[in-house]
């Protein structure tokens, strides 16, 4: 099983101090502003988050922290090193998942594995064995031998995060790593990482599905243009900047907006607001029941109507005034 | 920070060892195109075309197929060079993405580079080595000192892979380039380098073009090697020209590697 207890030189010495800091962290491309002078400390063990839509910024941050894009300005420490001047020293001790898978097709996935360790110089008689613990953790052992091309994206995507654990990595970085999966081979998926997890490995991840940051992450970071709009547990997120209950009602075309306007008399507390979708009309409320009965009250008619907890999908609602998934 | 973390092992030789890898899956093909494309030159050219030459001149003082071959070894290794340098690189940053997937471990973006050019090196000499065995089997070598036609066919694809690299380490489109090059400039230098006849043949025009191409730089050396008649002067200016293309080939590719994966 992938340990990250291979190397704990650094953090021996520097007790308490983060794996990964960020401080006024930004980057340009031309005169685009990818990321804006953001702020996050990364700390060992836990599982760290970048929750936020496409463009927000996340993988630019991803590049960054795996010394694979320079930085504009700020300072970035990944394990106590400069990315600037120590980028082989820092990769040796990363583990990455890309966004876009980078497997070689022309090989098998056993080869996939060996080769990707001889790229950290690892001796070839130690991979023999790692590589068949890398292939019995991703569930391919009886593919070792097939090639890669007709893998499915759940395997394929269960190689790359194998790949990723051959130099036993500290920090294992993963860029929407269940993105264009089935829900079936993204719970997979999960049970894996959160095993690394257990294991003692660093995760840091970027995500636009609010399901996988409450289910994976210990903290993270809701992004926004380029920029951090908040940061918390997901718990302490929703607690922060939302309420406890949503009821969702669906009125006929057309009428949502009358609707919104007449729900807003059924709020009571302080934080109770009514949100306006294009399809529907959502109540933040403590009480989604009691909300729902008082809308019937006063003579309303959804067409349809449900009532849930609160995600991270209304702190980001809340926060950015758009949806995650677009 | 005193407690040094493990050193890093990475180096150009596992760019090398991962291309073997690749290339196993179709050595086969590399083997056949490999003998079958000196067997073809050899026969046609130097054997057919060569009998006719050769009854008809002595102005070249030795077989037509002494005379020849060194330059088809040359243009051969010019060949692969360009195939191996264009499409394959390309592919490694657009469709495979194999060159981000090493820029992400503990390879630095130069070794990349220099270890796919130092690849494509091992090949130059492979292949060389076997065009040379089948010079050899038809008459088509006279001396001991042909074997210098290696060296020089592998220094000459070399100077030629860099800068090859470098573009296709830029290209975005499909690939167009790629055509541009091998009608434009691949095939002309084929023709317009003295490999079927001495340069001073040529116009002046024509012989400028040879000049500055690479190819004929390595095709006197070749041809020098395999049937003398060339001075210390001449193979260090062919040398010369030959090296100075392929260092400023390496920087441009290392350049260019570096700008499409450190962004």
């Amino acid at each position: 099983m992938p340990t990250a207890d291979t190397d704990l030189a650094w953090s021996a010495e520097h007790p308490g101090e983060p794996l990964i800091s960020a401080r006024r962290l930004t980057k340009h491309f031309g005169a685009f502003t990818a990321v804006d002078t953001i702020d996050f400390d990364v700390r060992r063990g836990e599982a760290f988050g970048f929750l936020g839509p496409n463009g927000a910024g996340k993988s630019s941050t991803m590049r960054m922290i795996g010394c694979v894009a320079p930085i504009t300005s700020g300072t970035l420490r990944i394990l106590g090193m400069d990315p600037a001047t120590q980028g082989p020293k820092i990769r040796a001790r990363l583990g990455v998942v890309p966004q876009q898978d980078t497997l070689d097709t022309e090989l098998t996935v056993r080869e996939n594995l060996y080769i990707y360790g001889r790229y950290f110089g690892l001796p070839r008689a130690a991979l023999g064995p790692k590589v068949d613990e890398l292939l019995e953790f991703a569930q391919l052992t009886d593919r070792a031998n097939a090639k890669v091309e007709p893998l499915s994206g759940g395997m394929k995507r269960r190689l790359t995060i194998a790949r990723s654990l051959v130099n036993d990595p500290e920090i294992l970085l993963l860029d929407e790593p269940t993105t264009g999966l089935d829900p079936q081979a993204r719970h997979v998926l999960w049970d894996r990482l959160y095993r690394l997890k257990q294991n003692g490995v660093t995760l840091v991840l970027t995500t636009h599905y609010m399901d996988e940051a409450e289910q994976l992450c210990d903290r993270l970071v809701v992004m926004d243009g380029g920029r951090i709009v908040a940061e918390g547990s997901p718990r302490s997120l929703i607690v922060e900047h939302s309420t406890r209950e949503v009821a969702e009602l669906r009125f006929a075309p057309g009428q949502n907006s009358e609707a919104a306007r007449q729900l807003a008399g059924v709020l009571t507390g302080a934080r109770e607001r009514v949100e306006q979708l294009p399809d529907r009309v959502l109540l933040y409320v403590a009480d989604g029941e009691h909300a729902l009965s008082r809308s019937h009250e006063i003579g309303l008619s959804p067409i349809s109507s449900l009532v849930r907890r609160s995600t991270l999908e209304d702190v980001f609602l809340r926060l950015t005034g758009r949806s995650l998934v677009d | 920070m005193s407690a040094a973390p493990d050193p890093v092992r990475s180096s150009v030789w596992q760019i090398v060892e991962y291309n073997a890898h690749a290339a196993r899956a179709f050595w086969q093909s590399i083997l056949i195109v490999g003998v079958l494309t000196p067997l073809l030159y050899v026969l046609a050219l130097g054997v057919g075309l060569g009998a006719v030459v050769d009854s008809h001149s002595h102005a070249l003082h030795v077989k037509y197929l002494v005379f020849v071959a060194p330059a088809f070894l040359t243009a051969a290794a010019l060949q692969i060079a360009a195939a191996e340098a264009s499409y394959p690189v390309m592919a490694g940053f657009k469709w495979q993405r194999t060159y981000h997937g090493m820029a992400a471990t503990s390879l630095t973006t130069r070794q990349i580079s220099d270890g796919q050019l130092l690849w494509v090196g091992l090949r130059l000499l492979v292949n060389s080595a076997i065009y040379l065995a089948i010079m050899a089997c038809f008459g088509g070598t006279e001396r001991w000192a042909v074997l210098l036609a290696v060296p020089a066919a592998t220094l000459t694809g070399l100077a030629f892979a860099a800068p090859v690299m470098a573009v296709a380490a830029t290209a975005s489109s499909e690939g167009q380039v790629f055509n541009v090059l091998f009608r434009f400039v691949v095939t002309p230098m084929f023709l317009f380098s003295g490999t079927f006849y001495p340069v001073s043949r040529l116009p002046e025009w024509g012989r400028w073009l040879a000049y500055i191409s690479p190819l004929w730089h390595g095709t006197e050396l070749a041809r020098g090697a395999g049937i003398g008649g060339i001075g210390a002067i001449a193979v260090l200016g062919h040398v010369l020209y030959l090296v100075a293309l392929l260092i400023l080939g390496i920087g441009l590719a290392r350049w260019r590697f570096r700008a499409r994966l450190q962004r």
